[in-house]
């Protein structure tokens, strides 16, 4: 059994705003299903917390194939917000969730505000969903969000909209697809935002030499894995330093030396995701080498590494 | 179903003419698979490539301590199999599996016309092997129908001829070249079959199971439905993990939609997908 939080061992336990988490490792969105379905291949009593595969109010079949391309270090998707639609995960998923360990953040997206504030809402009376992620940045759908995430007025008018319409945290998940991510993180925070999620995909093609055609059917694609660790990490290193809310680090994250590495850089969990599908166990092999390097280190707890790059500037 | 991550130890690596190769891998505490099934194999080196292949299971045999060693039957095309095909006996290399659902045979083994046509393009046999094992243990006939550009594609030919003539089936190889066999597409020489059975006024095939490449089994689902034959296909497509976290392996259902080709299938029922 796991013991983090009590006991000799290090505190993996964090804080982030307003969500309390007894570790640092989520599951990321569109990565990890529903959370259920994989308790077969996964323990996900070892998980600090899941997000959900993106919501939106009708489900959605997705794109058409080609959706997926590995890359060096990485994959391109454009699965094309496939969802069993918010109404089906309330009634028949999330019953099963609610009482495991891992805190429930449920992600969601809209074609238009009015679609997120209904999102919301519905969500709002359930006490198993710890917190709603909006999805203001996936670069799969060109008349969703993609909007929302790239422009800091609209973003700003978005975040307050949902935020008047739930009382449960709301964390905004940043799109990298921008000049400044951090002055989007800003807007968000202006709308009344709790936490941050950076970040989601990078934008990339890729092309099939044989055939001589791009090879996702949406021809652009989300880049996810390795390959953006170190373009995440900057991301969450100005977020973190520009704007005064809480952050949770995605983009590569496999080892526990790239945990740490978002730890230092400020934020104050990490969500794994493409790393699942190489191995499914990735999350909870990482709350325990994290135990075991703190414990190496002589570390006392997770929360005294956050940010600490920064501090020693 | 479930099916644990387990750690497999390469016992062999055979190379086999152009590029193909197979791989023999004991695994500890995998269940056995069904035809049809596959197991998604990660290359020793973490970094590249990144993802996993998914290997239909084309053999298995038990090993010893309750250990299951399976073959599986590859080709070099991209970095992926290229780092497989370039492993070496004693490695240790990450197996999840059995996944997705295998084929379910459908005329009852007594039945008088029980005879099924398996066609295969390249590699795809491999994704018929334990359903041609299947047949041959329960003495239900069989086809093999073997196709290829030429001579070289068709690696596995003796021990399909092996199997499909233990039910008084035969093996008919044909390749495009006209190297071996007869010179043509496998599909022809499978409508050829059935054409001539239908001027005997008695049905060539209860059954047609098929895998290769997605021309050829298109090909072979216009013919089965053509002639009013039942008929599975084991599909391929770029799967991310393998067990329906990515929803990256979408194929696209006539009844509209998309199903999972990790999950759902590999195996599908010919009319099941569009073509």
């Amino acid at each position: 059994m796991s013991s983090e939080g009590v006991g000799s061992g290090p505190d993996l336990s964090t804080r982030v705003g307003p969500l309390e988490l007894r570790n640092p490792i989520l599951t990321a969105s569109g990565t990890f299903g529903y959370g259920l379905e994989f308790a077969e291949r996964t323990d996900l009593h070892r998980l600090g917390g899941l997000v959900t595969k993106g919501l939106s109010l009708e489900p959605l079949a997705g794109n058409p194939p080609v959706r997926i391309a590995e890359t060096r270090g990485g994959m391109l998707n454009s699965i094309g917000l496939q969802n069993i639609g918010v109404d089906r995960f309330l009634d028949d998923v999330l019953p099963g969730l609610v009482g495991l360990p891992p805190k429930v953040i449920v992600n969601l997206f809209g074609y238009d505000q009015d679609d997120y504030v209904r999102l919301a809402e519905r969500v709002d009376p359930h006490a198993g969903v710890a917190a709603v992620e909006l999805n203001v940045s996936c670069p799969n759908v060109s008349k969703g969000g993609i909007e929302f995430g790239h422009d800091p007025e609209i973003l700003r008018g978005l975040v307050r909209r949902v935020r008047s319409a739930t009382g449960k945290p709301v964390v905004v998940k940043l799109s990298p697809n921008v000049t400044e991510p951090a002055a989007l993180g800003q807007a968000a925070s202006d709308g009344g935002a709790d936490i941050l999620s950076a970040v989601n995909t990078f934008v990339g093609m890729a092309i099939d030499t044989n055939t001589r055609r791009p090879v996702l059917s949406t021809v652009r694609g989300g880049l996810s894995g390795p390959a953006i660790k170190p373009l995440a990490l900057r991301i969450v290193w100005d977020v973190a330093r520009e704007v005064d809310l809480p952050v949770i680090g995605i983009g590569g994250v496999e080892t526990v030396d790239d945990v740490l590495e978002f730890l230092l850089a400020g934020a104050s969990a990490v969500q794994v995701g493409t790393a699942l599908f190489r191995d499914p166990r990735t999350a909870e092999r990482l709350v325990d080498e994290l135990r075991d390097r703190l414990r190496a280190e002589g570390v006392a707890s997770v929360r005294s590494l956050v940010g600490a790059a920064a501090r020693r500037e | 179903m479930a099916a644990p991550d387990a750690t497999g130890r390469v016992l062999e690596v055979r190379p086999l003419p152009l590029r193909h190769f197979l791989l023999r891998i004991r695994v500890d505490g995998m269940e056995p698979a069904a035809p049809g099934q596959f197991v998604m194999v990660a290359g020793a080196d973490q970094a590249e490539p990144y993802l996993r292949r998914a290997f239909s299971v084309y053999g298995q045999e038990p090993g010893r301590e309750g250990t299951l060693v399976i073959s599986l039957l590859g080709k070099v095309i991209g970095r992926g199999t290229a780092a497989l095909a370039a492993g070496t006996a004693g490695e240790d290399v990450p197996v999840l599996g059995p996944l997705g659902r295998g084929f379910h045979t459908m005329a009852p083994a007594s039945a008088p016309d029980d005879r099924s046509a398996l066609v295969a393009g390249g590699i795809g046999s491999a994704g018929l092997g334990l359903l041609a094992q299947a047949l041959a243990r329960a003495g239900r006939p069989f086809d093999f129908y073997y196709g290829g550009r030429g001579a070289g594609d068709l690696v596995e030919a003796d021990e399909f001829r092996r199997l499909s003539e233990r039910t008084g089936g035969r093996l008919v190889e044909t390749t495009e070249d006209g190297a071996a066999g007869i010179r043509g597409l496998v599909t022809e020489a499978l409508l050829e079959t059935i054409e001539n059975g239908k001027a005997r006024s008695a049905p060539a095939y209860s059954a047609i199971y098929t895998c290769g490449p997605h021309g050829l089994m298109a090909a072979v689902a216009r013919i089965a439905a053509d002639h009013g034959i039942e008929g599975q296909a084991a599909l391929e497509t770029p799967m991310g993990c393998g067990y329906g976290a990515c929803l990256g392996c979408a194929v696209e259902l006539t009844k509209g939609g998309y199903a999972l080709c990790c999950r759902h299938g590999p195996v599908f029922d010919l009319e099941e997908v569009v073509w």
